[in-house]
């Protein structure tokens, strides 16, 4: 459980510098057997975990693993059945005013008033943190220049897409220059270009200080931005650790990844046939070969390259991707996820280098 | 204890949620229904062919819109907020569920104040009504309006009610309330039972200080319509924050 320290960056300012006295400085997060139930449902079962300050922390699993929920009930938004959250050292239960001045929500769909313009969302959120006129104009704007909304600040939300409202979103999210950042899901159903802007965004944010709470059922996302991930499956969480360390837990799942000229009807049974060969999945115009020995098989490959007349177009070897170790813990097959949810998910199968 | 720093605080922002809600759904469709077209229609179909001179209604339809219209705000912004998830972010911010409620009460008392002035000045200019006890009207007009918006915001606060569940159940209390409240029948000619659940209805109490506010006869005092109002808007709000905890809980 290795975990960045970005040391003092993330330090609150002002007012919440009284954190500070209470000699809890290291945890942005501390969960103690939160737990919530929906009827006799348990959505969330007893979860423990810390964030670090200035760590950016994923919160991985599928639909319905109970994410959301663990970040409606950190962020105060719902009440927890049974456990403790501490924000910044304060119980978001019974600190709850002074916890919420350090946090920022983005929730998973762009909660913005459709009826107000951008600038209006933003300074009525300020009011909300009861900041003066004087800095939440200055801070409306600077926000807005920084995501590239200004030019459009007049106009009412609803006239924009989807991605833009996902960054006033997450432009109200940071308004009262939170310490930390709890974002839900922030690139689902978003066009490539809004995602890595986004992307960028949080890496910068989180550069500046900021510590975020991530949640994504999208591993190559978590793999690619987060410096610790949780894996939560129906409600209980799996495994926590970095996303190498978390790979490197199941190195049995080496594959080499290979792409010929032509594929004939029978290449799949045959490439099932080499020895040291303990799977075969198609995927798309490439098949992936799960080994023991990615060295040895490269070996019996080219024979068979060779012995049919076959050309190879591409050649991978791969360890296991958080795809991987995600199914491995949580027992999802790649399909399942497909079916669940299309987007991300998808798009967090194919991730290559997790 | 809350220091005053801190009321201060939450005072401006319920003020800032309040006029929010005013520049987003004053104008909506159903806003301008139950808030408008509901009470003067309800009143025009209860007046016409009726043999009763139109100046003495006009106390009924200054209750009557303040009733329907200081309600409606309520029922309509929650669940549409709670829907869109917009109410999250009152939840999630540093003031209390308190704060978010006043709010969302003052714009439905600002919609009641609003709207009710048009059949004061309809009366004074077409009907020759006139304001024998101002203090009687001015403190029966915003006690009023504050308890039906909490009325509102209570019905709005029902755990587990989505937008379009809340209306209806609420108009199943909303109109019977007319026919014990002294606006069909005086509450002087009802019979004892009529008379006592009357005295329960909040809109009894509405009737009786604007009626008393231009010069018509208070049956109850003025005292008891103020206290009756009182306790019913420290109700309404205090069952409110309830369901919304309770909300919070089960959601």
């Amino acid at each position: 459980m290795e975990t960045k320290n970005k040391g003092d960056k993330n330090q609150p300012p002002g007012e919440h510098g009284k954190v500070e006295e209470k000699g809890i400085m290291n945890e942005a997060v501390k969960v103690e057997n939160l737990t919530k139930f929906y009827g006799k449902l348990c959505a969330v079962d007893h979860i423990n975990f810390k964030v670090e300050k200035g760590e950016i922390f994923g919160f991985l699993g599928p639909n319905g693993a109970g994410k959301t929920t663990t970040v409606r009930m950190l962020t105060g938004i719902s009440i927890p059945t049974e456990g403790i959250a501490e924000i910044m050292g304060y119980d978001i239960q019974k600190q709850s005013v002074e916890a919420k001045e350090l946090m920022g929500i983005v929730p998973d769909i762009s909660n913005v008033y459709n009826d107000l313009s951008a600038w209006d969302n933003l300074t009525f959120t300020g009011k909300l943190y009861s900041m003066s006129k004087l800095d939440r104009e200055n801070r409306a704007r600077e926000l807005l220049e920084l995501f590239d909304l200004y030019q459009r600040r007049n106009e009412k939300v609803e006239t924009y897409s989807r991605g833009m409202k996902r960054r006033i979103c997450i432009a109200m999210a940071l308004i009262n220059r939170s310490s930390i950042l709890f974002l839900d899901e922030p690139t689902s159903g978003l066009d490539v270009q809004s995602v890595l802007a986004i992307r960028n965004m949080i890496r910068k944010l989180n550069e500046d200080g900021l510590t975020i709470f991530l949640t994504t059922h999208n591993m190559e996302e978590a793999s690619q931005m987060c410096d610790r991930v949780a894996i939560i499956n129906m409600g209980k969480i799996v495994a926590i650790d970095s996303p190498e360390k978390l790979k490197r837990t199941i190195e049995s799942l080496q594959s080499i990844e290979v792409a010929f000229e032509k594929i004939t009807p029978t290449i799949s049974d045959d490439l099932k046939g080499l020895p040291n060969v303990n799977d075969v999945i198609k995927q798309g115009d490439k098949f992936r070969l799960f080994t023991d020995d990615p060295s040895g098989i490269l070996v019996e490959l080219w024979d068979y390259v060779t012995t049919n007349d076959l050309k190879i177009i591409t050649l991978n070897t791969q360890g296991p991707s958080l795809g991987d170790v995600f199914v491995k813990l949580t027992g999802i097959k790649p399909d399942e996820r497909s079916v669940e949810k299309r987007g991300g998910m998808r798009r967090g199968m194919g991730g290559r280098g997790m | 204890m809350m220091s005053s720093r801190r009321l201060l605080r939450e005072a401006k922002v319920a003020w800032a949620i309040g006029v929010k809600d005013i520049r987003i759904y004053y104008a909506s469709p159903p806003s301008l229904m139950f808030g408008i077209l509901f009470p003067f229609s309800m009143f025009l179909s209860f007046v016409i062919g009726r043999n009763m001179p139109f100046a003495h209604a006009i106390p009924i339809l200054i209750a009557q819109t303040l009733f329907f219209a200081s309600s409606s705000i309520g029922p309509i912004t929650i669940p549409l907020e709670r829907r869109m998830q917009t109410f999250d972010r009152f939840l999630s911010a540093p003031v209390s569920l308190w704060t978010v409620l006043l709010g969302k009460t003052f714009a439905g008392f600002i919609y009641g104040i609003g709207i009710s002035v048009i059949p004061i000045v309809i009366g004074a200019v077409f009907f020759g009504s006139q304001v024998s006890d101002p203090l009687a009207l001015v403190v029966g007009m915003i006690l009023s309006a504050f308890a039906f918006a909490a009325m509102g915001i209570m019905f709005a606060s029902l755990p587990g009610q989505g937008p379009g569940q809340i209306m209806m159940p609420f108009n199943f209390v909303r109109i019977p309330l007319l026919f014990i409240s002294g606006v069909f029948i005086p509450i002087k000619d009802l019979p004892y039972w009529g008379q006592t659940a009357s005295m329960f209805s909040p809109l009894t109490h509405t009737i009786e200080l604007v009626r008393a506010g231009l010069g018509g006869e208070n049956f109850f005092g003025p005292l008891i319509n103020v206290s009756v109002l009182t306790i019913y808007f420290t109700v309404f709000v205090f069952v409110g924050i309830r369901f919304h905890i309770i909300n919070q809980k089960r959601e």
